[in-house]
């Protein structure tokens, strides 16, 4: 009973607390991005000591919360979050308001639309504005590199020779981590693809398909990504021989002790290495598919977009935090901190070195999504990536890929209807 | 409770026969490898997790990433617990946690309590026993099947915080909780009330004052099960609570699960902090404890 009463008494306090009424209209602001907590928390600080109009309250409880307040009818004022799968489904459903007549909206590089459209569209309104975008593609160790002569390849034979040049000297090429299907999916899968062909153009085909994907069809999985898949599997045969039974934090850890001379992660992978290793010398390069130079291409995800929800009761006040945050000072601030990339018209890149080699492919729009995370979640894409790693038959992995594809598509045909 | 029951079979034997029952009882008690060794086994598999827990609680974010899980902590670093502290903001997610859980355990003790003797003195009469297999069908039912309404049915009435979630805790509580009371009052004979009622006691006095404390045993049992259940539950009040400040703690630690990034020490330190309270609280309640789980296992 006294721990009732002691909670009641809490609850009671924390319940007057919220509703502190001093006339400002609380906005309810969801980002739940864990390691830049800290940075949100003072920007939102700032706003609300700033003016007295609009009192931002920071929430950080997540995406499921986020689901069930959609379906509660309270959703949140703004969102700041990863723009993926999930999402897609509130824009297909239009149950997001329209930002196109913000200032922010006008600043935003054009050459991002593409790549928000694959995730979703809903007819005659911009769902939502890229915040933050995160490139990634190889990390290799410079020093090792330069111990051994090499320099970044940039054609599929000259990759092949630095990696035969590393191994005949004892070095191990690339670090894989294949207990983490993510990583496989995230890694060797979406760059072996994104440095071979045109991902928006390849999904837009296989949109036109349909649910007749398969092995008659122009455009399916097991035709196009077969090539990219051998490739994968070669480039595979150059990692670590505990890979099949190393995590995420493993290779994190291995690759920061210097075991190997590439890694195929992101770049949140750098505060990790650096926990271990705070001066190792890192450098990026996107992975040479080709022995054309023109293909490559880093992997890109729209790691943070801004969204109003349709359901919120204080739209005006949500556009009125919405350009504080896209104010220059504040998402450059943001993105340099998060070592992502600023997605307005005419903003500077990271100054970070570690990113530095993937800037000139940002800059000129030569970036993809990934094509792991454009299949829907239904489907276990990133299962199918580690079995092509791990078993080495990857036709009949991307046969079954074809046959998901396909049932989707003909279950739920509105919704790849809209996705075109 | 694996100690327990594996010891038992002890009792029997040192009643037995004096003369060569003696001499079996000391070679009973010498050691017995076998069971000993399994006891062990069974002990690493809690204790090895526990001291990985505690260590890392202690760690520094770089030693907590180097992949010795097993190291002590040097330097003993408390960053883990200052930041776990903040970034939770512990003391109100464990306040908000204590609510739900203290109003869901004595909200499943007196209403189940209130039921089964309702239904049992009412077993001849239909309406009382089909409520009981309506109550009982309800273990069917799990949470996620019902949550999209539910979310939708609590916003409706306003219930989208902590309160809802423990009405609701209390209800998918209910049927298990009615199913052990039930059994259990069934062994108490009904000549206890009718000599209170002889004294002129009403039913509700005799509830309180006759069946009640006969039942504390079982309500022991009930309160131990609910209190698991609702201070170590994440789904229900993720969905249901709707202001994030009213979350409880399981559902704020969520945040320390990212696919990205590893910071063990924090995690493990509030992962601590959280498991506390439960601990502290079988310390002083392990009599209970175990009596009352042998309860519900033996009772039927």
């Amino acid at each position: 009973m006294a721990g009732l009463g002691l909670g009641l008494c809490l609850l009671a306090g924390l319940l007057t607390g919220c509703s502190g009424g001093d006339g400002a209209e609380t906005i309810r602001f969801t980002f739940s991005k864990r390691e830049a907590i800290p940075f949100m928390t003072k920007v939102v600080d700032e706003y609300n000591a700033s003016q007295d109009k609009v009192r931002v309250v920071l929430d950080t409880s997540g995406v499921d919360v986020v689901s069930a307040s959609f379906v509660r009818g309270n959703p949140p004022d703004l969102m700041l979050a990863n723009y993926n799968m999930e999402v897609s489904r509130f824009i297909d459903r239009c149950a997001l308001s329209d930002l196109g007549g913000t200032a922010a909206a006008r600043e935003i590089r054009d050459d991002y639309q593409p790549l928000l459209d694959q995730y979703g569209h809903c007819e005659g309104r911009q769902s939502a504005l890229p915040y933050s975008v995160m490139a990634s593609s190889v990390i290799y160790n410079k020093k090792v590199f330069a111990d051994h002569g090499i320099a970044a390849p940039r054609t599929w034979d000259q990759l092949i020779a630095a990696c035969d040049a590393l191994k005949a000297a004892g070095v191990t090429p690339f670090e894989a981590t294949a207990m983490d299907n993510w990583t496989i999916g995230q890694g060797w899968f979406d760059y072996s693809v994104g440095g071979s062909l045109d991902v928006v153009d390849f999904f837009k085909r296989l949109a036109t398909e349909g649910d007749s994907v398969g092995p008659a069809s122009q455009t399916s999985f097991s035709k196009d990504f077969a090539e990219p898949m051998t490739k994968m599997r070669k480039l595979l045969g150059y990692t670590n021989k505990n890979a099949p039974g190393l995590g995420y934090g493993d290779g994190n850890l291995a690759f920061a002790q210097g075991k190997a001379a590439m890694y195929l992660q992101g770049p949140w992978a750098f505060s990790e290495i650096a926990k271990t290793s705070p001066d190792l010398q890192l450098g990026t390069f996107p992975l040479p598919m080709t022995n054309d130079e023109k293909d490559l291409a880093v992997r890109v995800n729209l790691d943070l977009a801004a969204m109003i929800p349709q359901g919120s009761k204080h739209q005006a006040a949500a556009r009125a935090f919405l350009d504080y945050l896209y104010k220059p000072g504040n998402i450059q601030a943001y993105n340099d901190s998060q070592l992502g990339f600023t997605p307005l018209k005419g903003a500077s890149a990271p100054k970070d070195p570690r990113v530095a080699g993937m800037i000139p492919y940002v800059d000129k729009g030569r970036v993809y999504q990934g094509p792991s995370v454009l299949v829907p979640k239904t489907i276990p894409v990133f299962n199918y990536a580690q079995a092509i790693a791990l078993s080495g038959d990857a036709g009949s992995t991307l046969s079954t890929l074809d046959a998901d594809w396909a049932r989707l598509a003909f279950r739920a045909p509105a919704t790849k209807e809209k996705a075109k | 409770m694996s100690t327990q029951t594996l010891l038992t079979p002890e009792a029997p034997t040192s009643r037995g026969a004096r003369g060569r029952g003696l001499s079996s009882r000391f070679r009973m008690e010498r050691v017995n490898w076998p069971a000993t060794v399994l006891l062990l086994l069974c002990a690493v598999t809690v204790l090895l997790p526990l001291y990985v827990t505690l260590s890392m609680a202690f760690k520094s974010t770089g030693q907590a990433v180097d992949g010795n899980p097993f190291s002590l902590p040097a330097p003993l670093s408390f960053d883990g617990f200052v930041q776990a502290w903040k970034l939770t903001t512990f003391p109100v997610g464990a306040g908000v946690s204590l609510f739900v859980t203290a109003g869901t355990v004595i909200l499943t003790i007196v209403l189940s309590a209130f039921t089964s003797y309702a239904i049992v003195r009412n077993w001849d009469r239909k309406v009382f026993r089909y409520s009981f297999f309506y109550l009982l069908a309800a273990m069917f039912i799990p949470f996620p099947v019902v949550a999209l309404p539910q979310i939708q049915l609590t916003g409706l009435v306003h219930l989208d915080n902590p309160v809802g979630v423990i009405l609701l805790a209390s209800m998918f509580q209910l049927s298990f909780s009615v199913l052990l009371f039930t059994a259990f009052l069934r062994s108490i004979p009904l000549e206890l009330e009718e000599s209170a009622r002889i004294d002129g006691a009403s039913t509700w006095s005799t509830f309180w004052r006759i069946i009640f404390p006969l039942l504390a045993p079982m309500s022991a049992t009930v309160g131990i099960f609910a209190f698991l259940y609702a201070w170590n539950d994440f789904m229900m009040p993720s969905l249901i609570i709707s202001d994030p400040a009213l979350q409880t703690l399981p559902v704020r630690q969520n945040l320390f699960q990212t696919q990205f990034s590893n910071n063990y020490n924090v995690s493990f330190a509030s992962y601590l902090m959280a498991m506390a309270p439960a601990i502290v609280a079988y310390l002083f309640t392990q009599r209970w404890v175990m009596a009352g789980v042998t309860q519900g296992a033996v009772k039927g």
